[in-house]
């Protein structure tokens, strides 16, 4: 089996992570969302692995390199530019003379899902789209079935006007004949990939796989908390040799510890904690439902529920996120009610004694003196000082 | 220099020989040629790269051998090119190294033996020719062989009618691969990491015959065993993994190749390190002074370990560039460490330098990259800096681990000879760890520094001026470069300008100034100065605003503590990178050079 993974999505709405690293490069429970997907891809039996790649492709290129830690054999093509899934497709024509799988590189799903698909247009030959039911599928393109078979697509964004609980789970699967038709497609100027499936379905069946297993979506930055939260081994509290806990810290069992991590006296490591290779925990510092990511250093008595710490970020001995539920406006929306403390970019540095109200976003390189108080949206390189 | 190939199996092994080669042409890449052997043996061979290469069509040949080849003895040309055959072309034979005899024997053998290139490998096949004349078998021919040349070499030697393949290791690398039905030859493991990771390292000395389903090692006549290891190289060795150049995807790999360098080794809450090092500490600590020996990008580490060993280790520091090296001066060999810096452990220049410490009876240690490697093997002890397989010539993320593992080496030096507080012990060893994160937050600029490489891409030189810590690494970014760019580029430290070199600092030939902790900035601001009032422009590297209103450009880089001239070199590297590629060089295989320099 082959498979061509969109990896080129840019995840603004999880902006400040997504400008130094493609969505799917995001982890959680400490490794990237496109890793979670590899892996299914492997456990389901593909052999080629193509990626479409866009900015920062390097991220991709140096975890995955040519496949080899995977079992697999990765290749890439570049998305120069955005205009959409249908033209991220595209990328990968010259790389699949046979059908194959296409999948979102920024969902996590289970293997289960791809064989599915896979056997279904085994069987039929036909395009194959899978489908699964979530709570709020207006943030989803909605699906509606005929049987077994996709009736529409649409963007439907008002809650109440959705006329399915079924949503696009975004994998496929396609004979090549789906490059010409992409070609055909034109959304506006891009080349949407729904677009170019609704066009089929006027003289073509499109059969619908069911889904009901594992599917994770991140689409806000407390989505990552709950995604991380999920996929936290629980049974699982050994860590590698590299890493130093001390004695008189405490440690979580559900808690995901990298490499080269230390964890200092009296530092408290509580459930729902992920924290990357090479992050550095004081003394007495306090750490509940975080994502922390690579080389970070929390410094003593910091306290961190809720939110996650972009890579080489430092936070001052006593500053705290304090987390909790608050109301969140991102991209000019109003989110409700979400347990939200904070979302630090990366190589960001936070004085000592400072504290980040919920629901708070500091955007990268941004320095924070002492003994400030945050909220909102602070803007990369932003440099806040106490008054 | 030079890289051997060969398989003896029931593959393809015209295409396996082949690919093994391609893996290979980083060791060199001017002429190249492969034998297959059946019953009759056919040789194919040509200038060039060895994609240019026409494979030799023979059915079902039983074993091949191919040479990518560097010259030392004879021009880059088709008749140069290996395997040489003797009078019969029954015999072929590909070397790598040097026979330092080859001028007498070859007097010797011109009265009957017609020779047709001008390397000093072609006396090989001719000996062997007049010992198969008396009837013996391939492996006593080359036994007999062995014992009148003189110089260093690893020989893969295959005949028609005699079975299987005789190679023989004297100081040049050979190592062989296991798979299951099958047996691989190898300057490195690189030329069959995609079959095997199951390999024997040759000892120098030894003789090898393979054939369809054994090895029989000797040594002086007598067999010997020698241990199958299992690498844990992966295949990745082999690939580009998307990026266009090896360069390019070793320079992204510096964060995970630092980690790696440092994993395990650091204790933050007892503020140690554990190196692994095991000479004794009583030795350490009488120790009066450490000659550190290395060549090229090694030796720019060494330049650096020395600048923290004098600090943190009190300790005298001598940094020689190995092939210039003598123990003399009157020194204590009894209180001397010497210190060996090389990549891929087999630098000829390098290994001959410890082979000299030795015979002095100093104490040996090694910095290497690779495991098995010949200097693992003939130092006291060796610390590994764990950056992985690099395959592109100019060296970039061996030299960040090379000086990451020495940082952790004056740190441990330091507690054992008790002249390093806990607080200068902590700052580095925070600082080393800080490395990662401060190399991604470089890479993430990417885009700046190419832009800034595209808009100096056509100055008439570059001078690249600091001091301390900046000196060796403007010495090691003016390397990087020239090697890929063929630009002219210097390195001074920043003072000594004005006693010379200014006098070629013109309106084209932009200054690269170190500005970051550990290198004076301050005093080095006044040599921008200099140069600016010549009307040079100024690229400044630093992480500090303050610094750079001097400059005409910056690349800024994030603070890191003592090891921030370690950043800067990964924004100098990218700056040399796109150079280059912006005049289209060959970036991976720059010419005349190649990766591992096996000869001196």
């Amino acid at each position: 089996m082959q498979a061509v993974v969109l990896a080129a999505g840019k995840g603004r709405r999880l902006w400040p992570l997504t400008e130094n690293r493609p969505k799917p490069m995001i982890p959680v429970a400490n490794r990237p969302i496109l890793e979670h997907i590899v892996d299914a891809l492997d456990a389901a039996g593909a052999e080629r692995v193509v990626l479409v790649v866009g900015s920062n492709q390097e991220r991709v290129q140096s975890h995955f390199g040519n496949g080899h830690d995977y079992d697999l054999e990765i290749s890439y093509v570049v998305q120069q530019q955005q205009l959409g899934t249908g033209h991220a497709l595209l990328q990968a024509e010259s790389q699949v003379g046979e059908s194959f799988i296409a999948l979102n590189g920024d969902r996590i799903i289970e293997s289960e899902l791809l064989e599915r698909v896979w056997d279904r247009h085994v069987e039929t030959d036909d395009t194959v789209m899978s489908v699964t039911r979530v709570d709020e599928p207006s943030r989803y393109g909605v699906v509606e079935l005929d049987g077994r078979d996709v009736a529409t697509i649409e963007e439907q964004p008002i809650p109440e006007l959705t006329k399915s609980d079924f949503i696009n789970a975004g994998v496929y699967a396609f004979s090549p004949d789906i490059f010409a038709a992409i070609r055909r497609t034109d959304s506006r100027g891009e080349q949407a990939l729904t677009d170019t499936l609704s066009n089929l379905m006027a003289d073509q069946r499109v059969r619908a796989v069911q889904y009901r297993g594992t599917w994770l979506d991140v689409s806000e930055p407390w989505d990552l908390l709950e995604v991380n939260d999920s996929l936290i081994d629980r049974e699982d509290s050994t860590y590698t040799p590299s890493t130093t806990v001390d004695d008189s810290a405490v440690v979580a069992t559900a808690a995901t510890i990298g490499d080269d991590v230390t964890v200092h006296p009296q530092a408290a490591i509580l459930p729902g904690v992920t924290l990357g290779d090479n992050v550095s925990v004081g003394p007495g510092a306090v750490l509940e439902n975080a994502v922390v990511l690579s080389d970070a250093t929390i410094n003593a008595g910091a306290v961190l529920t809720d939110c996650i710490i972009g890579a080489n970020t430092t936070i001052g001995p006593n500053t705290t996120v304090e987390g909790g539920r608050t109301d969140v406006v991102l991209n000019d929306a109003v989110y409700h009610d979400v347990t939200f403390g904070g979302l630090l970019g990366d190589n960001v540095s936070i004085g000592g004694n400072a504290t980040v109200e919920p629901g708070t976003i500091i955007g990268n390189h941004a320095t924070i003196g002492s003994a400030s108080l945050v909220s909102g949206r602070i803007d990369d390189n932003a440099t806040v000082t106490r008054g | 220099m030079c890289g051997i190939a060969g398989y003896i199996g029931p593959g393809d092994a015209g295409s396996i020989v082949h690919q093994g080669l391609q893996n290979l042409e980083y060791r060199g890449y001017d002429s190249v040629g492969i034998a297959l052997a059946s019953d009759d043996v056919t040789v194919s061979k040509t200038e060039g790269e060895v994609n240019e290469l026409t494979v030799p069509q023979t059915e079902n040949p039983s074993t091949g051998i191919g040479h990518t080849r560097w010259s030392t003895h004879g021009e880059p040309t088709t008749k140069n090119a290996h395997p040489h055959t003797d009078c019969t072309g029954d015999v072929a034979v590909v070397h790598n190294g040097i026979i330092e005899n080859y001028d007498d024997l070859k007097s010797e053998l011109r009265e009957s033996h017609i020779f047709e290139s001008d390397t000093d490998t072609e006396v090989i096949p001719h000996l062997i020719e007049t010992h198969l004349a008396d009837d013996v078998s391939l492996l006593t021919a080359v036994q007999r062989t062995t014992q009148e040349l003189e110089g260093s070499y690893a020989i893969a030697v295959t005949a028609a009618g005699h079975d299987g393949v005789v190679v023989v290791r004297e100081d040049s690398p050979l190592l062989l691969g296991h798979s299951d039905d099958a047996t691989y030859i190898g300057s490195d493991a690189t030329a069959f990491i995609e079959h095997t990771d199951r390999v024997t390292y040759l000892e120098s000395g030894d003789l090898a015959h393979l054939t369809d389903d054994d090895v029989t090692i000797y040594n002086d006549g007598e067999e010997v065993e020698r241990d199958t290891e299992t690498l844990d190289w992966d295949a990745d060795a082999a690939g580009k993994g998307g990026y266009d150049h090896y360069m390019l995807k070793e320079i992204h790999e510096q964060p995970p190749a630092l980690r790696q360098a440092i994993s395990g080794r650091i204790n933050e809450l007892a503020t140690s390190v554990d190196l692994d090092v095991d000479l004794p500490e009583a030795y350490l600590q009488s120790v009066e002074e450490i000659q550190i020996i290395a060549c090229g990008t090694s030796y720019h580490a060494g330049l650096y370990a020395a600048e923290l060993l004098e600090e943190h280790a009190d300790v005298r520091v001598s940094v020689e560039i190995a092939s210039e090296y003598t123990f003399n001066g009157g020194r204590d060999p009894w209180r001397t460490l010497v210190l060996a810096i090389t990549q891929s452990g087999e630098t000829a220049d390098t290994l001959s330098a410890l082979r000299e410490a030795k015979r002095s009876g100093a104490r040996t240690l090694a910095l290497t990259n690779t495991l098995g490697s010949t200097v693992t093997r003939e130092a006291d002890d060796t610390v590994f800096i764990r950056a992985g397989p690099e395959i592109g010539v100019a060296a970039t993320k061996t030299f960040v681990s090379q000086v990451a593992t020495v940082t952790l080496l004056t740190v441990y030096l330091g507690q054992v000879r008790d002249s390093i507080s806990t607080e200068n012990a902590s700052e580095l060893l925070s600082s080393v760890r800080d490395l990662p994160g401060a190399v991604q937050q470089v890479l993430d600029q990417e885009q700046a520094i190419k832009e800034t490489a595209q808009a100096y891409a056509d100055s008439d030189s570059f001078f690249y001026i600091g001091r301390d810590a900046g000196h060796p690494v403007a010495l090691e970014s003016a390397l990087k470069l020239k090697e890929i760019s063929y630009d002219h580029a210097e390195g001074f430290p920043a003072g000594e300008l004005k006693h010379g070199p200014l006098a070629l600092v013109t309106p084209n030939t932009p200054v690269i100034a170190l500005l970051t902790e550990q290198t004076r900035p301050e005093k080095t601001l006044n040599n921008v100065k200099e140069v600016k009032s010549r009307g040079a422009p100024v690229i400044g590297v630093s992480s500090d605003p303050a610094t750079t209103s001097h400059v005409d450009t910056t690349f800024d880089i994030p603070q890191c503590g003592p090891m921030e001239p370690v950043v800067a070199n990964v924004a100098l590297q990218l700056f040399a990178y796109y150079i280059a590629n912006e005049k289209d060089r060959s970036i991976d295989k720059p010419r005349n050079l190649a990766k591992s320099v096996t000869v001196e």
